[in-house]
């Protein structure tokens, strides 16, 4: 059996799918806590820390400071005058998020504590927190650089072939902006580290891809030897090159451990993940394109600004590897480019699967697209007249072996529905558009990086096990060296295991990163296996009285004619066993890659190169500017596949998250800090988000790799962005640059090109005037006010500074009398799923004291149809409504988008009702007008309001009341019936529920008792909405119900429109002109457009809402109109 | 403080002082540590858990609220066996993190059954599972994995 090119089941499968694989959060033991006290400020100096009050409270152990390194002590990273980084600020700090001191607790309670009990004292200073602020003149410098330009760590300026010549020799030009967006890697695992002081060396467990470089940065650190740093193997939960390099959880819980010499586990909460994590450089790529009449591309010329952040964390290499994008595919003449990495005071970009080639990619593959269209070449053909030549040199200087690129442009012209009919007349068009990229394997970036050593072992029992100083961070590496290893051996796959990580049992091995994990690996195992594999069959010889030649290795034994003998009766003929264990060794050296130096700018960085072309069809709804991908096809020459399965899943995962930030992702700061610091403000591709991503592998065999393997793993995230943004241009005729794409952007550039504007005349509304002159005294001066001094003024600055909230007394209601009574003490506050509550705690200034628990109340249990009414009680779960015979098509499909099937399980009717505010400045944690009191600033004013703010009626706080039933029971004319101290029962209708955004008319004590929801013969309801993901809160909503008679008149309209004003707004104008009328789309999309135009004020950036709103009443009365 | 629950069929004396949360009590007390959490805030599904049978999301739920029984991915092993073999063959999990909060999730819809046309069935699988986010995999394997033991169990059908 040949197990290289079969599709094998990972090795591991049974242990990683029951959950049984301990990740280092799983390890058994005892522990402290760690956790790590950050910057608040994008930019201070930091005058002093006092760790005193914080070392003498309960359960603390470990406080450590910059003090606590050696003075000047960086991460090397790069080296040189690159290193910029420490372990702990020391002196400044220079983004919000950075590490300033780190303590281990008895439990996280107490780290949290004495995390607060530090005493920082910050001297706050204005720092660029982009590209272009950090070039104006007179920015604040961030470091002394070595370029001599302020604020630019690295220049690059560069030409490569005769840039000149192939200018002159073009006919046709495009030039323009782009931009991709810093994303967040967002692994599952969040990084964790354990961490064990032993008197001479330190002992971790990790999630990592490269553990030699973490013991490298570790020990140096700490000041210990390379050697002394023994990282242990346990799982990774995901890496896409974020954990390739040292982040700073390993050294913190390295000297906390040594600090406190004790365990001390210290794992990254999601909010630090995003928010303080090395996400992807963002790339800002002025690019022009030159190309001849016959479409040949002859020149390019590239400026580009990469945006550092406030640390080299491998920017530089990130930007090296983006700008190659530009000779490494196609055959200009020429290319010249000057790229800056820049400095700017936000979090540190890092390693990102796909390097800067994603980001460079972007403007490339659309301007090729733009060139094609100008010629009228289709995009494939105009691809496949660029193509570079096999086995030839490109204009960066790789020596490209096989290259099939070409077959993959056929492929996504097979596969895809490319020549078919696009309609682009009516509300939905539909485009198709390709990219293609190209990707090394592995790259000769740092000494030793064209080495991989790996061992073998065999048993006495027959078993192998292979060792290698690599992580399999999910990527199926450990599997595929396996199969390697049982093929050299001819043993069954299933008596291979792999040790990997452990950094005192495996060899030398600079670990996964570059898409080199298959190249030397592979290179490495082959070898050593092989190796072993002549050892043995010289033994067998001599055993068996043969031939060395005449063994061969098959089925677990030495076979030389009739004759055989078991392999691991072998190892007790080799004089070097050990224990029973024969181990072999070996080290692979990889001949003829270079290395970049700073006097040279071309190399072939790596032995070989992988090219994918990918196809995308999507249809772009006109009305609300969604983009949905229906059909992507992904084609890679992978050269040979040793495991087809790891394969397809490397490029159906690569090109999913490509996805993400092409259509959602993005980490919007606002003053330098990062907004979306969950997952619900984080619009990556959810299960039903994605398309059917369909992998194709074009048949290769590349010569320079392990078993004709080439690399896969970051070549896969390349094409998506553009394919995408072609994709929309073919439908919709608009050129989207800047990712991702984004609802608003498709319906503000669709606007334009029709001509659209909408026109709101405040000046003539003295009811908004006043919220006029606020608005446009924010960026005069008052918010900057309001952020730095007036914040200081409210609750949730002094609460940050005290220990957290002891946990809260909850009741358990026995029922409703009981509840109420409960609720009547101070500070009681109703607790239903826990769905809201429960996370939205750790950001109130003063969460409830005692939790009252009703979901044992039978009272609020009670889901019956009474009379021509559906009586709803509070505490009936989402899911258990959704379900119910008789429950309103609006109310059910409003449900069914409303968060996950989890969520709705436990989450209940009037929780759902009452839940906190939609803004992600509010519940991210930001010291905002509504948190913290009158002096501090709504955020949203100048900050990103393009989703979740109100368009209409906008007060001093912008958010949006974000109940998704709060929007359908008003236009289902329900009525909620609310229960107080004593039993005292009032009905409010739905539609006058809401007193502000989020804020309601209950009184204190008062619970939702029933929601009344009319059962109404011969109505008909629809709930349209818009969210970034599925599962998403409304962008906007509309909610619908009509009577419809028989001869097609509309009786009885209610229209509401949710996510748009404070509250749900009823349309009350737009139900009456409809009243006995017989509507059609465009009659009811120009009086609801009348209406927002009366009544709405927009913020700068979300006029677009407006659009979709209207669009989604059109979707709706379509609905209605065709049942 | 006390609290009984039954996890996987048997009863467990737990303390629930402090308002731990059902994932911090299954990890911490329990030793149960196939529900991991990612998040924490009922914003991903890595911790999903059956609770009297639905699927739940452990880390937001409070321990003491919990009077149904328990299931974790440990207790489904079994039952998930042909759906975890699936994942292996076609590629439904890389690093694992996810993977016992979709498999979990996955065995709710079995049970429940799935519509019988291809076409349905795929698009109620994907809205179901899109609480659990997995960030390896891009998905496609997890639904064709959850839809052909829909094929393969004669009674998995509605
Ligand atoms: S960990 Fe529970 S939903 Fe994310
Ligand atoms: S397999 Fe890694 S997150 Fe799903």
């Amino acid at each position: 059996m040949s197990w290289v090119g079969a599709r094998v089941r990972p090795i591991d499968w049974d242990a990683r799918t029951s959950g049984r694989t301990p990740f280092t959060a799983d390890l058994p033991g005892e522990h402290l806590v760690g956790a790590v006290l950050r910057s608040p400020h994008p930019y201070a100096e930091v005058r002093s820390v006092d760790t005193r009050t914080a070392r003498a409270m309960p359960g603390v152990h470990a406080v450590i400071t910059a003090a606590d390194f050696a003075p000047g002590a960086r991460y090397v990273h790069r080296g040189g005058p690159l290193s910029d980084r420490p372990p702990l600020a020391d002196g400044v700090v220079r983004h919000v998020g950075q590490e300033v001191a780190a303590v281990a607790a008895e439990t996280p309670e107490q780290a949290l504590a004495a995390v607060r009990a530090i005493r920082v004292r910050y001297r706050v200073r204005r720092a660029p927190l982009t590209t272009a602020e950090s070039r104006a003149r007179g920015a604040r410098r961030l470091h002394v650089r070595t370029t001599d330009e302020a604020n630019v760590s690295m220049r690059l300026d560069t030409v490569w072939g005769d840039a000149d010549g192939g200018r002159d020799a073009a006919t046709v030009s495009v030039t323009g902006g782009f931009s991709y967006p810093s994303v967040s890697h967002a692994c599952m695992e969040p990084n964790t580290t354990l961490a064990v002081w032993h008197s001479d060396h330190v002992e971790l467990w990790t999630s990592t891809q490269s553990p030699w470089f973490l013991a490298k940065e570790v020990s140096q650190l700490l000041g210990i030897d390379h050697d002394d740093v023994v990282i242990r193997e346990v799982a990774t939960g995901g890496g896409f090159g974020s954990k390739s390099k040292a982040s700073e959880h390993e050294v913190l819980a390295a000297a906390l451990a040594r600090a406190a010499r004790r365990p001390v586990l210290l794992a990254l909460s999601r909010e630090e993940e995003l928010g303080a994590n090395k996400p992807r450089h963002r790339f800002a790529t002025t690019l022009a394109t030159h190309a001849d009449a016959d479409g040949v591309l002859r020149a390019l010329d590239a400026d580009i600004a990469v945006d550092n952040g406030s640390y080299n964390h491998m920017g530089t290499s990130v930007m090296r590897v983006g700008v190659i994008t530009l000779g490494s595919m196609y055959r200009p003449d020429g290319v010249a480019f000057t790229a800056r990495l820049v400095d700017t005071a936000t979090q540190p970009g890092g390693q990102f699967r796909g390097y800067g080639t994603p980001q460079v990619s972007l403007a490339m593959e659309s301007q090729v697209d733009e060139i094609a269209e100008r010629l009228g070449i289709d995009p494939i053909d105009l691809r496949l007249r660029n193509l570079a030549p096999e086995h030839a040199e490109t204009l960066c200087g790789y020596r490209v072996g096989t290259n099939r690129l070409g077959d993959c442009l056929v492929a996504v012209r097979d596969g895809l529905d490319w020549e078919g009919a696009r309609p682009s007349s009516g509300p939905v068009a539909r485009g198709r558009g390709v990219a293609a990229g190209s990707h090394g394997s592995g790259a000769y970036a740092y000494e030793f990086a064209n080495r991989s050593d790996a061992a073998v072992d065999l048993s006495d029992d027959g078993r192998v096990q292979v060792r290698h100083g690599g992580s399999d961070a999910g990527t199926g590496q450990n599997t595929i060296l396996a199969q390697i290893a049982a093929d050299e051996l001819g043993v069954d796959l299933a008596d291979v295991s792999v040790l990997s990580i452990d950094t005192e049992r495996t060899p030398f091995e600079l670990g996964a990163w570059s898409s080199r994990g298959t190249h030397m690996t592979g290179s490495s195992v082959g070898q050593a296996a092989r190796e072993l594999g002549d050892r043995l069959r010289a033994l067998a010889a001599e055993k068996l009285g043969v031939a060395a030649d005449a063994v061969t290795l098959s089925g677990g034994r030495a076979r030389a004619g009739d004759e055989d003998v078991e392999l691991g009766d072998l190892v007790g003929l080799a004089d070097d066993a050990r224990d029973g264990v024969l181990s072999h060794e070996s080290s692979y050296l990889l001949e003829g890659t270079e290395m970049l130096t700073p006097d040279r700018d071309r190399a072939n960085l790596s032995p070989s190169y992988a090219f994918a072309a990918h196809g995308a069809v999507v249809d772009v709804d006109r009305r609300t500017g969604a983009v949905h991908v229906v059909d992507y096809l992904a084609a890679h020459d992978v050269g040979r596949a040793i495991n087809p399965t790891a394969v397809e899943g490397q490029i159906v995962g690569g090109a999913v998250m490509g996805l993400g930030a092409a259509l959602g992702e993005e980490l919007v700061r606002e003053g330098g800090r990062v907004v979306p610091t969950s997952y619900l403000h984080y619009a990556l591709p959810r299960n039903a988000d994605v398309p059917r991503v369909r992998a194709h592998i074009v048949d290769n065999h590349e010569a320079a790799g392990p078993y004709g393997a080439k690399s896969v793993g970051e070549m896969s995230i390349v094409p998506p962005g553009a394919a995408v943004a072609n994709a929309v241009a073919d439908a919709v005729g608009v050129r989207i640059r800047d990712l991702p794409i984004t609802p608003d952007k498709v319906l503000t550039a669709l606007a334009e090109q029709e001509g659209r504007r909408r026109r709101h005349h405040v000046w003539r509304r003295p009811s908004r005037w006043w919220i006029a002159a606020i608005r446009a005294l924010y960026p005069l001066g008052l918010h900057h006010v309001l952020d730095r001094y007036g914040t200081r003024l409210g609750p949730a600055r002094r609460m940050r500074a005290r220990p957290p909230a002891p946990a809260p007394q909850v009741h358990v209601a026995t029922g409703l009398d009981d509840a109420l009574t409960a609720l009547a003490a101070p500070g009681a506050q109703a607790l239903g799923g826990g769905t809201d509550v429960l996370p939205d705690r750790a950001r109130q200034p003063r969460p409830a004291p005692v939790l009252v628990a009703t979901t044992a109340v039978t009272e609020l249990r009670r889901l019956a149809v009474v009379g021509n009414a559906l009586h709803v009680g509070g505490a009936v779960t989402l899911a258990e409504l959704a379900a119910h015979p008789s429950v309103p098509t609006a109310l059910a499909t409003a449900i069914d988008t409303i968060a996950s099937p989890q969520i709705r399980n436990s989450a209940t009717v009037a929780g759902n009702l009452v839940q906190a505010k939609r803004c992600w400045f509010f519940r991210n944690g930001f010291d905002c007008y509504k948190r913290n009191g009158p002096t501090s600033p709504c955020y949203a004013v100048l900050g990103d309001h393009r989703f979740q703010h109100a368009a209409v009626d906008g007060h001093r706080c912008q958010a949006v009341t974000p109940s998704d039933l709060g929007t359908v029971l008003p236009a289902l004319d329900a009525v909620l019936v609310l229960v107080g101290p004593g039993g005292a029962r009032r009905e409010v209708p739905a539609a006058e529920f809401y007193s502000g955004p989020g804020e309601t008319v209950l009184a204190d004590g008062e619970l939702v008792l029933e929601v009344r929801i009319p059962l109404v013969a011969g109505r008909r309801s629809v709930a349209t909405k818009l969210g970034l993901y599925t599962g998403d809160f409304a962008t906007a909503a509309a909610a619908l119900s009509v009577v419809v008679g028989a001869d097609g008149t509309w009786h009885d309209v209610r229209l509401v429109l949710g996510a748009l004003a404070p509250t749900p707004w009823r349309l009350t104008a737009v139900e009456t002109a409809l009243r006995g009328t017989r509507p059609d789309v465009a009659t009811v999309r120009r009086l609801v457009d009348a209406e927002l135009d009366r009544h709405a004020h927009p913020l700068p950036r979300n006029g677009w809402k407006l659009d979709a709103a209207a669009g989604l009443v059109e979707q709706a009365v379509e609905q209605i109109l065709e049942p | 403080m006390s609290h009984t629950l039954v996890v996987d069929g048997r009863p467990r004396e737990v303390d629930v002082a402090g308002l731990p949360s059902l994932a911090a009590v299954l990890r911490e007390q329990l030793h149960l540590t196939a529900a991991k959490v990612a998040c924490g805030r009922g914003e991903c599904g890595a911790c999903t858990v059956l609770v009297g049978g639905r699927p739940t999301m452990s880390c937001i739920t409070p321990a003491v609220l919990v009077r149904e029984p328990v299931e974790t991915s440990e207790g489904l092993a079994d039952e998930s066996r042909d759906l975890r073999e699936h994942f292996a063959d076609t590629g439904a999990f890389q690093c694992g993190f996810c993977t016992p909060g979709q498999v979990v999730h996955a065995c709710a819809l079995l049970r429940a059954g799935l519509p019988a046309d291809d076409g349905a069935r795929r698009e109620h699988v994907r809205h179901a599972l899109s609480g659990n986010i997995c960030r390896c995999t891009g998905y496609q394997a997890i639904v064709d994995s959850v839809c052909s033991v829909a094929d393969e169990r004669p009674e998995v059908h509605s």
